[in-house]
């Protein structure tokens, strides 16, 4: 049901439009009639407000204590829509020109970029012998990760999910920046980790595989203290790292 | 009782994280968390996927409070549905989901909500809204729970519960339409609240 709707049609799913139970087709059609309409739809207005009254109907569940502290983290590093800077996401488009640059420094967004077009460019040109390509991805991996670090230590993150770095800038926060995402399965949610020293993980964000040649997924949490990084695949949890099915890791200690 | 604080108050905490006031932020944690953690919960049955999600949704609320308009709904509302919506994706990662600005209620029409629905939120606790709800015809409840709290769309609902699509959203029309009327009834009513829960027999 992609066609346009009339006021009846509009009318029969005001329901399920308040449940969010109609396509994503059918909620445009809605959407675009009612910016034409100059009719009431009383039948809708009645049901507005329903959905609050059953998310309120289950009895509230006390969050873990520390997950206001991550809330509070989370924001207090990330910038308001509003106020200028792009919005950060936790699974980034990639790519020159398409906002992931907003959360850095301008002192090192310029370089960033600069050093980005160069490794969107390299990895475009793979007319060369497979080792050769390799290492000029690394490269141009390097580059980029380099210039998000401001000359700080950049760690290498490897496995079967690919490759890339580990970065962390002064002031502004670590980040996961990783070659060709588009090989990954895009129906994948994948879930990044920290581990201290004693193999106790933290969640530090999730991202989905865009169609880009590069991506750069902030981190929720910086890399002081922490001995491993890790990525893995959707629902996979950390109950010890034994049981760990890697994707990506990287040793973040420097031995 | 802290969850059913007046939106005006939540008009308030919105200005104030407009302003970008992160304790406001907080005040919203402090306020909301567990409701936005029980409608996770709900819909994805995994405690730590909840806390993840209850966590993007805040985030959110800071990043995206420009678009929050008070005079479409509560601060809480706008809450719930981004929480709801990222649980619904996360539980159908592999269906193309509706963007959280469609899907939003608030953006189906330029008035308010109904008043019906806030006067029940706001005197009412959920055991009653949920009495409420428990009081609908089983398949008229079940409509809804499948769409609100399992993300599916009438269509789908009318192949899972095996009935015409007609019938499918008729169900939540009527469902909805009743649970109003229901909640309406014992607002009017003397000694509403203790009323709503043993009202199931006659809204069948």
């Amino acid at each position: 049901m992609t066609d346009r709707f009339d006021c009846q049609a509009f009318d029969e799913l005001d329901a399920a439009l308040v449940l969010g139970a109609v396509t994503p087709d059918e909620a445009r059609a809605a959407l675009d009639h009612l910016g034409t309409c100059d009719q009431p739809h009383e039948s809708l207005r009645q049901l507005l407000g329903a959905s609050e009254a059953l998310a309120m109907s289950l009895d509230p569940v006390a969050p873990d204590r520390r997950l206001r502290d991550r809330v509070m983290a989370t924001v207090e590093r990330t910038a308001q829509e509003h106020r200028g800077a792009p919005p950060i996401t936790r699974a980034p488009e990639a790519g020159p020109g398409r906002g992931w640059l907003g959360w850095l420094s301008p002192r090192i967004a310029r370089p960033l970029a600069l050093a980005a077009v160069a490794a969107v460019l390299a990895v475009g040109a793979w007319n060369l012998s497979l080792q050769a390509q390799i290492a000029q991805r690394d490269r141009a991996l390097r580059a980029v990760a380099e210039a998000i670090s401001g000359g700080e230590e950049a760690f290498r993150v490897d496995g079967s999910g690919g490759s890339g770095y580990v970065v962390e800038t002064p002031g502004t926060g670590a980040a996961l920046v990783i070659a060709d995402p588009a090989s990954l399965p895009s129906d994948k949610l994948y879930e990044l980790w920290l581990l201290d020293a004693a193999g106790t993980p933290v969640a530090v964000g999730t991202f989905t595989p865009g169609g880009n040649a590069l991506a750069v997924v902030r981190l929720e949490r910086d890399l002081t203290g922490f001995a491993t990084f890790a990525v893995t695949v959707e629902a996979e949890r950390l109950d010890a790292p034994s049981n760990l099915d890697l994707v990506m890791s990287a040793d973040l200690t420097g031995s | 009782m802290t969850d059913r604080l007046p939106s005006t108050d939540d008009a308030l905490l919105a200005q104030r994280i407009r302003s970008g006031d992160r304790d406001a932020l907080g005040e919203l944690y402090d306020r909301y968390a567990s409701v936005a953690l029980a409608t996770a919960l709900r819909v994805v049955a995994n405690r730590e996927q909840a806390e993840d999600l209850v966590h993007d949704g805040f985030v959110a609320v800071w990043q995206k409070i420009d678009r929050f308009d008070p005079m479409r709904g509560s601060l809480r509302s706008w809450l719930l549905t981004v929480v709801r919506n990222r649980a619904i994706d996360r539980l159908r990662s592999a269906r193309s989901s509706i963007a959280i600005e469609v899907a939003d209620e608030q953006s189906l029409l330029r008035t308010s909500p109904n008043p019906t629905w806030e006067a029940a939120i706001a005197h009412r606790s959920a055991a009653q809204l949920r009495s409420a709800l428990e009081a609908l015809p089983a398949e008229q409840r079940q409509a809804i729970e499948l769409a609100y709290f399992g993300g599916n769309t009438y269509r789908e609902i009318a192949v899972l519960t095996n009935v015409p699509l007609g019938t499918a959203n008729g169900r939540l029309r009527l469902g909805l339409a009743k649970l109003r009327d229901s909640l309406q009834e014992t607002d009017a009513a003397p000694g509403a609240s203790a009323q709503v829960a043993g009202s199931s027999g006659a809204e069948r």
